[in-house]
Order: structure tokens, then C-alpha cells, then sequence
């Protein structure tokens, strides 16, 4: 029986219409064999083009729709409920992209015009060999995994709680908090960090649904959307949790205490092998770092360890070993953060070749009170009060060399140093900064920029080209492009403003969890304006720095959404899949399992099946887990594969209808 | 045994004859045979300001010579390397540009190709060569000699089309002396301008960074000075004086090209390296004049 078929053509406003003659589009799609009507509208994806589609569908009885509009990606979704709402299945619709690959792509209208004929053509062929799908249902675990516990993975994680689902809470170190925690002040209101911090760190370690696995990491994930299996390994903290009370006599008693320098305080402090990374970590217990220990390394600490002898409840156990943990969850969240670019790459700034160059993270260990330095600004080369201090803004960012990206949290950061570097050092102190732009975007940022300038403070804009060291103190030349001139600035201290970077093992977690990165290195949104917290992997959601660099405030935004995108999934008893998705013809099926060890979501297993008195052995795809990637089914050389929505048949019949052209 | 076309350019032949000497004095001990071809011409990197064309030309004239010969380019002069180097770079690249330039050279009957490398004297003494090597020659190690070591900046920048050492930390020269047993140290002004392009236009502000880069040097107890560069070389050596003077101070700091420096090690007789012909005092560290 021959179908109907409709072809709608939209003109995206002048998107489509401007270089493809969208009338002869709509004459011509009318000639070809099974279209009984052809229309043409400004936006199809519009109410009215709804509409107008709808009607078609009912007044002439259509069996199958064509659309040739944009990329599927865009509104293929929007237009099956449009089908569907004729009454017509909704996968017995076909797009046929004539924007992305064809008005946008090229100039020439009358050469554009023929190729969407083709484009046409060819979705008609496949539209006549459409078949109807239906969607079918899976269980969906109502628990969430939240991968680090920095601010943005804390959000997210009391977000759900409070939703009253379960949560997974995973951080690599042996403390929640990330980077907020090494703050001082935040920008612009200069809020003490710790004191904002740590009440919800508080809330993450006492939520009844949190359960909170620090010093962990990830080892594999398994599944699909609703349904994952997450393996994590528990690193030895050779610390009992249960037994031990925080008292932290262990820390004080370490024969290395005060000896390896400290990573919270980025290496400008230092701590013992057995250490809490600060006061106020959550949870409050020792770990031990089993590179440093000398039990650990060398099987004797002097007369016998001293953090067995300081604990009281006997919570030190040097036998403990690495634990592999299972667990079951629908939906994830990444909240893995950024590293700050290494400068040394930079050899021009001298961060390598002297003491006094230091990052802005290390000045905010320097100021903070509870810092190496107990809040005392101290060059670390001599340990004196720095008379003058000069700031370096966009070190490796908004650099075709290294970074090209705008870090977005430098200017405000450094602005706030030099305030609190005023508190601490009083007004006698020389302040200079280097800036490319001044990028104050954010509310009550730019009034703290102009504060800041209406201080006794020294801008120049411009980069500069070296800073050298000199022996007692450190030079710099700048061009300032403000008033073309060239100044020579001696300070005795330099704070480089760093690129942020994505965590050194992004990738890593990238392959475990099959993410996609984008060219920067940073995780990949779905869409970057309308879908910024979903990845391209349906049920894995990314927050905060991970995903590309924020101030807190936008990390905090960005983390309640995307615990209540994840709360869209975990929230429903049963979801629907997909149903394009592969699908095995047992006749054809060798039983060879090529397409087993090609399947990346591990969605093919092979069964044994009696057939007519016989025992055959063929591929068999778990709906659930198969995502329609289509692997298999170029893999299978017997042809046993076909993907739902792209049969071979069909494809071939795409093929020949663009034959002539 | 490697052979390469020697490419002279125009200030190495002319009036830095020390370096030609001291370069066919060493290179060929180290195993590398140097050819010389008829018809090399100008680079055109004087000219690329004016006409990029002229550039272009003359410099794919120049390799098409050595290609002709199946014979890879070595340019002793940074100068030199960096125009010959950037005109491959876009003809290797750019498929107009390549017809064009070739038609130009048809009257001549030369074909550019682009099968010849360019060689840098930093790409065959560290790369090609290898400090191993050149270790292996050295009879009279320059003992405790504290060298300060002038890059200049062909050389090294710009480094997006594919220079011979790190932009901005480069070491080649450091360790090649290193070999010889001198002792380069760091000092703050390594990278600085030597001022030689400065002296059409404004010969006293090119004479004023020379100036200040040796005053400092000079300052900081180094025994000598070292470049590859007869551009570099002409300020510092031939014009230390007058360069003292404008930055006030009275220079004498004894001024080498690498080679020298290298040859001086092998023991090969002063003469034949062209020392005689320095004009800063390098009698101060026992070079016979």
C-alpha cells in the first residue's frame, strides 16, 4: 500500500528563505511519488505551524510526515508531539535538515535551492518506508551519585536530600569544601568563606540522606539513564572512621608534623603524614598519607609511631586497605571543579625562577588566618612585610598560547586581594596592578572595581612582556596602552592571576563516564545556552567549574540546577526509553559477538535459544541499556543488526533517491 | 658524512668574517661537509617590510639553488634562517603563493619544491651534531669561563612558525658551553634586544640597548660574552665602545661568536678562528692579539 506523506516547509524566518527558494521547495516536493500535500510556513516550529501541520495530517490522512527545517537536533522532539497530536505515530516523521547543512552552509541560491530538493527527495524515500515505534518503559532507581564536594557538589547534594532523595556524595580528598574552603573573603560583599562554607558542609555531613564517601574515587560506571551501577573505591585512610573521635592528638604527635608541604595551603604550609587539611574539615578525622608515613614507606617510625601512642581510642590501623564499594543510582552529577593553570609554562614570569612570584591561590592561603602564615602577608623569600605588590591579570588566559578563554573570576579576585592586602598592610602600601580588560560583570562588581580605583592603588593596562628577577626585588616593564607610555615597576612581590583549567584528570573521568570535553578541555554541555547542566548522555548532569569557569555565585546557581534537572529523572516511578534504539533479526544472527566487544554501554548479550528442536546461539540488545549509537550495527557483518530508526533498507532508499543529482 | 649547502647571506661575508672562519674551522671537525653553491643572492628579510613579494622570491630563489643540488640549507646567520624558514613555511602551505613564486623563477630555470630543510647553526651544533659529540673534541675545556649568553631573538621567536630553541627559556647554547666546559650563568637581561635593528632609524637608541646589556652583564662579573648572530655581533663587538658611552660607562667585555668559542676549546690555532679580528678585549681571557 502505497503512504501519504506530507512535506512541511519551514523558512526560519530568512534563515532557510534567503538562500533557498522556499516556494519551488513546496512546488517541487509535490511531484514526487506518495506526497499528497506540500506547504510552506515562516516558523513551522510556531503554534500556528503546529497548527498548520496538524490539520494537514488530519485533512488528508496522512500516513507519514515530512519536515525540512533545521538540524534534528532542534526541534525533532517538538515535532513528533506535533504528530503525534495528528494521530499519527511519531517516529513516522522525518527531518530533513535544510538549514545547518544547506542555507547556512552556503551563498548561491539557486545551487542551495537544488540541494534541498535533494535533501527532500531523500527524506520522502525514507518517510515512504517508515515504520511505527513505540516507546517502552524502565524502572527508575530514585538515588543520585554527585561526584566532588567542593560548593557546587555540596548544592547540589543538600538540594536532592532535601527533595528526600538518596545521594551519594563522592570527593577524591580527604575533606569536602574544594576551593572555597582555601578562600579567604569572597567578592564583592567579602563574606568570610569558611563561615558560609562551612554550615552547609556541616548540613552535608549530618543529612540523614547524604552519605558522604570522601577520600574515594570512581572506578567504573555501568548502565544507562535510571539505572546505573557505580563502583567506587574507598582509599585507606589507615584511620578506623567509626573509632576515631577528631580529637587530633594523631596530628600533633606525627614525627613528620610541620615537614610536607601541604596541598590545601598550596604547598606554602606544611603538615605531617598524618593530617587533617583543616580545622574545619568534614568529616573531622586523620588520614594518613601513605607516601610520606614512615610506617607506611619504611616500616619504622623511630621508636614506634607516635599517632599510635597519642590515640586514645586506638583508630590507627596501618593494615586497613583500599575498599571497592557498589552502588545503584538513576541519575549523576559532576562537580569535579578546576586546577589553576601552572605558570611555570610561562617561564617569562618568573614564577619558577623566584620565590616572590607567587599565584593568587597561594596569596589567599597568605591571607587567610588560619593560612601558613596565620593572616600575615610575608614575601616567602626573606619572610618580611612587602612594601610594594603587584598584581599580574590573565597569566596564560585570553592567550592564543596557552589558554584562550576568559577565566572569569581573576579581575574580581585580585580586585579583592588588594583590598584586604590594604587592611593588612595598611594604605602606606604600593599597589599595582596589570590588567587586560577589567571584567566586572556580576552584581555590586563593578562598584567594587570603582571603590577599589578610588583607592591608593596603581592600574596599568597592558601585559607585561617579563618579570625579572633582581636579586632584593623583582622588575616588570609595561606599556600602559591608556597612556602610551612605558613604565618600569620595582616590587617585591608579584601575584600571578592564573587561567583556570580543567582538573588535571578530566580526562580520565571524561573516559570512565564516556563524556564528551570540549576543545578547552572543559566537560560539554548539551546546548550551551538552553541545556548548560545536561551532557550529551542522558541522566549525567555537570555543575560548577567542571563545565567551565564560574565565580561561586554562578557555581551555586548552576548546581541547584542541575540537581533539579537530575530530580526530573529520580523523581518518576518509570521512564521511557527511546525506542530507536537496535534490534537483532535471530535469523540472520551468526552468534559471532563481534558486536559485543564493539558495544560501549555493554548492551549486548548472547544467548542460547532452542529453535526448532535446534540450540541456537544469537545476539540479544537490552532496551534498557542499548543509547542507539549504531556501532553494532556497522559492525555486524551478517546484516542481523538494524538500528530502529535507520534501517538499512531505508538508507538505501535515502541513497537512491539522491542518485541523480 | 652530512652535507649542507652553506648559505652565507650578506653580513658574514662581507664584514663578520671571524664567524665564517671560525664556522669552517669547526663544523667540518664535527663531521659536516660544507658546500658552496654559485648564485646564492640577498635572503630579502632587509626588504619584507616594503615588499613581502621581493622576500618571498628572493628567498624561494635561494633554496630552489640548493635544491637543485638535492642539498639541505645551512644559514648561519639567524637572519637569514628566520626568512628562509618563514618563505617554506608559506609555500609549503599556500598552493598560489607557490605558483606564483615559481613562475618568477622560471626566467632563471629554477623550480622551488620545498624538499630542502633550513638549517640554523643551533639546529646542526645541538640537533644535528649533538653535545656528545662535541664533547668528545674538546681538548682544552674552557675552565670556570662565566659566560653570559646572548639568544638574540631570530633565532627564537616567532615561535608559531617552528624556531631552533624555546622562546622563552632557551637552553641550546647553555648546554652546548656547558660541553666545553664554560660555565653559562643566568642573568635577568638574557633576552634582551641587542639594538642592531634600531641602527638605520635610530642608531642611538639601538647603541643604548646594546649599551645596557653589556654594562649589566659587565656588572654582574661575567668573563665573557657569547652570540651566533653577525647582527647581534656587529653591537657588541665592533660597537661596545661607543655603546658605553651612551649608557656612561666604560665596557670591556670580551665578545665571542659561539663557534669561536667552540673552536678555542678544540684547540685550534686563535688565527684560524678569526679572534684576531674581534675588536672587544677578548685578550682579557689570554686570546693572544
Amino acid at each position: 500500500m502505497n503512504k501519504k506523506i506530507g512535506v512541511f516547509v519551514c523558512h526560519c524566518g530568512i534563515n532557510i528563505s534567503s538562500t533557498v527558494d522556499v516556494e519551488q521547495l513546496t512546488e517541487f516536493a509535490k511531484t514526487l511519488d506518495n506526497v499528497v500535500v506540500s506547504k510552506n510556513y515562516k516558523y513551522m516550529c510556531s503554534d500556528n505551524g503546529a497548527k498548520l501541520i496538524k490539520e494537514s495530517i488530519v485533512k488528508n490522512k496522512l500516513d507519514s510526515v515530512v519536515i525540512a527545517c533545521c538540524s534534528p537536533r532542534m526541534h525533532e522532539q517538538t515535532f513528533r508531539g506535533v504528530v503525534e497530536s495528528g494521530k499519527v505515530n511519531p517516529f513516522n516523521l522525518e527531518i530533513a535538515n535544510i538549514r545547518e547543512q544547506c542555507s547556512w552552509a552556503h551563498s548561491d541560491k539557486e545551487l542551495a535551492t537544488k540541494k534541498a530538493k535533494a535533501i527532500v527527495k531523500s527524506a520522502v524515500a525514507k518517510a515512504h518506508l517508515l515504520e511505527p515505534l513505540v516507546k517502552s518503559k524502565i524502572k527508575v532507581t530514585p538515588n543520585a551519585l554527585v561526584i566532588g564536594g567542593g560548593i557546587a557538589g555540596i548544592q547540589a547534594s543538600l538540594d536532592l536530600a532535601e527533595k528526600g532523595l538518596k545521594v551519594y556524595l563522592v570527593e577524591k580528598s580527604p575533606s569536602i569544601g574544594g576551593r572555597m574552603a582555601q578562600l579567604d573573603k569572597t567578592f564583592p560583599t567579602l563574606d568570610c568563606s569558611g563561615c558560609i562554607l562551612t554550615p552547609k558542609m556541616m548540613d552535608v555531613g549530618n543529612h540523614p540522606n547524604i552519605e558522604l564517601m570522601t577520600y574515594s574515587e570512581l572506578v567504573s560506571v555501568d548502565g544507562s539513564v535510571g539505572n546505573y551501577t557505580v563502583r567506587i573505591r574507598e582509599k585507606a585512610r589507615f584511620v578506623d572512621m567509626v573509632k576515631c573521635t577528631g580529637c587530633l592528638a594523631c596530628v600533633d604527635a606525627c614525627r613528620l608534623k610541620g615537614r610536607i608541604p601541604s596541598e590545601f595551603d598550596m604547598k606554602m604550609g606544611k603538615r605531617g603524614a598524618i593530617y587533617v587539611p583543616f580545622p574545619q574539615a568534614i568529616p573531622l578525622k586523620g588520614t594518613i598519607d601513605s607516601e610520606s608515613c614512615l610506617m607506611l614507606t619504611r616500616g619504622k617510625c623511630g621508636t614506634g609511631p607516635l599517632c599510635v601512642e597519642a590515640c586514645e581510642p586506638g583508630a590507627i590501623d596501618f593494615k586497613q586497605k583500599d575498599k571497592e564499594k557498589e552502588i545503584k543510582v538513576g541519575a549523576i552529577i559532576i562537580a569535579t571543579g578546576y586546577d589553576v593553570l601552572d605558570p611555570s609554562s610561562m617561564y617569562e614570569y618568573s614564577y619558577s625562577n623566584s620565590k616572590d612570584v607567587i599565584t593568587s591561590l597561594e596569596m589567599e592561603r597568605l591571607i587567610n588566618s588560619s593560612g601558613p602564615t596565620v593572616g600575615e602577608i610575608l614575601r616567602p623569600s626573606d619572610s618580611k612585610k612587602p612594601k610594594s605588590v603587584t598584581y599580574l591579570l590573565c597569566v596564560g588566559s585570553r592567550d592564543e598560547t596557552e589558554c584562550t578563554w576568559c577565566c572569569r573570576i581573576g579581575c574580581m579576585s585580585a580586585l579583592k586581594q588588594m583590598y584586604l592586602l590594604k587592611e593588612k598592610l595598611g594604605d602606606e602600601v604600593e599597589l599595582n596592578i596589570c590588567y587586560t580588560d577589567i571584567r566586572s560583570f556580576g552584581k555590586g562588581y563593578e562598584e567594587f572595581y570603582r571603590n577599589i580605583r578610588g583607592m591608593n592603588t596603581n592600574f596599568f593596562r597592558g601585559r607585561p612582556s617579563e618579570v625579572r628577577n633582581a636579586g632584593e626585588h623583582l622588575t616588570i616593564d609595561i606599556f600602559d596602552t591608556t597612556t602610551n607610555k612605558l613604565f618600569e615597576i620595582n616590587t617585591d612581590l608579584v601575584v600571578l592571576v592564573p587561567a583556570l583549567v580543567p582538573r588535571y584528570d578530566s580526562g580520565e573521568l571524561a573516559h570512565i563516564m564516556r563524556l564528551s570535553q570540549s576543545s578547552d578541555g572543559f566537560y560539554l554541555e548539551a546546548h550551551p545556552k538552553l541545556r548548560p547542566m545536561d551532557t550529551l548522555t542522558n541522566g549525567i548532569f555537570i555543575a560548577g567549574c567542571c563545565q567551565g569557569p564560574k565565580d561561586i555565585q554562578d557555581t551555586v546557581s548552576h548546581a541547584s540546577g542541575a540537581a533539579s534537572r537530575a530530580s526530573v529523572i529520580l523523581s518518576q516511578e518509570e521512564m521511557d526509553i527511546d525506542p530507536q534504539i537496535a534490534i537483532v533479526d535471530v535469523d540472520l544472527c551468526s552468534g559471532c559477538k563481534v558486536c559485543i566487544s564493539i558495544c560501549p554501554y555493554n548492551a549486548i548479550e548472547s544467548v542460547e535459544e532452542e529453535i526448532d528442536g535446534k540450540i541456537v546461539t544469537h545476539a540479544q540488545v537490552n532496551e534498557a541499556l542499548c543509547m542507539g549509537c549504531g556501532s553494532c550495527v556497522s559492525a555486524c557483518t551478517s546484516g542481523a543488526l538494524q538500528h530502529k530508526g535507520f534501517k538499512d533498507k531505508q538508507i538505501l532508499a535515502m541513497i537512491a533517491a539522491v542518485g541523480d543529482y | 658524512m652530512e652535507k649542507f649547502a652553506l648559505y652565507p647571506g650578506c653580513v658574514m661575508p662581507t664584514e663578520q668574517y671571524a664567524y665564517e672562519m671560525s664556522i669552517r674551522e669547526v663544523i667540518p671537525k664535527l663531521g659536516v661537509e660544507l658546500i658552496d653553491l654559485k648564485n646564492f643572492s640577498c635572503c630579502g628579510e632587509p626588504i619584507k617590510s616594503v615588499n613581502q613579494m621581493m622576500t618571498l622570491t628572493l628567498s624561494a630563489r635561494n633554496i630552489a639553488i640548493a635544491e637543485k643540488q638535492n642539498l639541505d640549507i645551512f644559514a648561519p646567520c639567524p637572519m637569514c634562517h628566520l626568512a628562509l624558514t618563514e618563505t617554506k613555511k608559506i609555500l609549503d602551505s599556500d598552493e598560489i603563493m607557490f605558483d606564483r613564486i615559481n613562475n618568477l623563477l622560471k626566467d632563471e630555470d629554477l623550480t622551488y619544491k620545498g624538499s630542502s630543510k633550513i638549517i640554523s647553526i643551533l639546529d646542526l651544533l645541538y640537533d644535528i651534531v649533538g653535545t656528545e659529540k662535541i664533547k668528545k673534541l674538546v681538548k682544552k675545556p674552557l675552565k670556570d669561563l662565566k659566560v653570559a649568553v646572548h639568544y638574540g631573538c631570530h633565532l627564537i621567536r616567532p615561535s608559531e612558525i617552528g624556531r631552533s630553541d624555546d622562546s622563552e627559556n632557551p637552553q641550546k647554547i647553555d648546554k652546548i658551553l656547558k660541553e666545553i666546559g664554560a660555565n653559562p650563568e643566568y642573568y635577568p637581561e638574557k633576552l634582551d634586544c641587542c639594538g642592531a635593528l634600531l641602527s638605520t632609524n635610530l642608531p642611538e637608541s639601538g647603541l643604548t640597548k646594546t649599551g645596557q646589556k653589556l654594562k649589566s652583564v659587565q656588572e654582574q662579573g661575567f668573563d665573557a660574552f657569547v652570540d651566533t648572530c653577525p647582527w647581534c655581533h656587529r653591537q657588541y663587538d665592533a660597537k661596545q665602545v661607543k655603546a658605553g658611552e651612551t649608557v656612561a660607562a666604560k665596557l670591556e667585555m670580551p665578545v665571542f661568536y659561539l663557534t669561536q668559542l667552540i673552536g678555542m676549546s678544540f684547540g685550534i690555532p686563535e688565527e684560524k678562528l678569526g679572534l684576531k679580528l674581534n675588536q672587544s678585549p677578548v685578550e682579557k681571557i689570554g686570546v693572544e692579539k
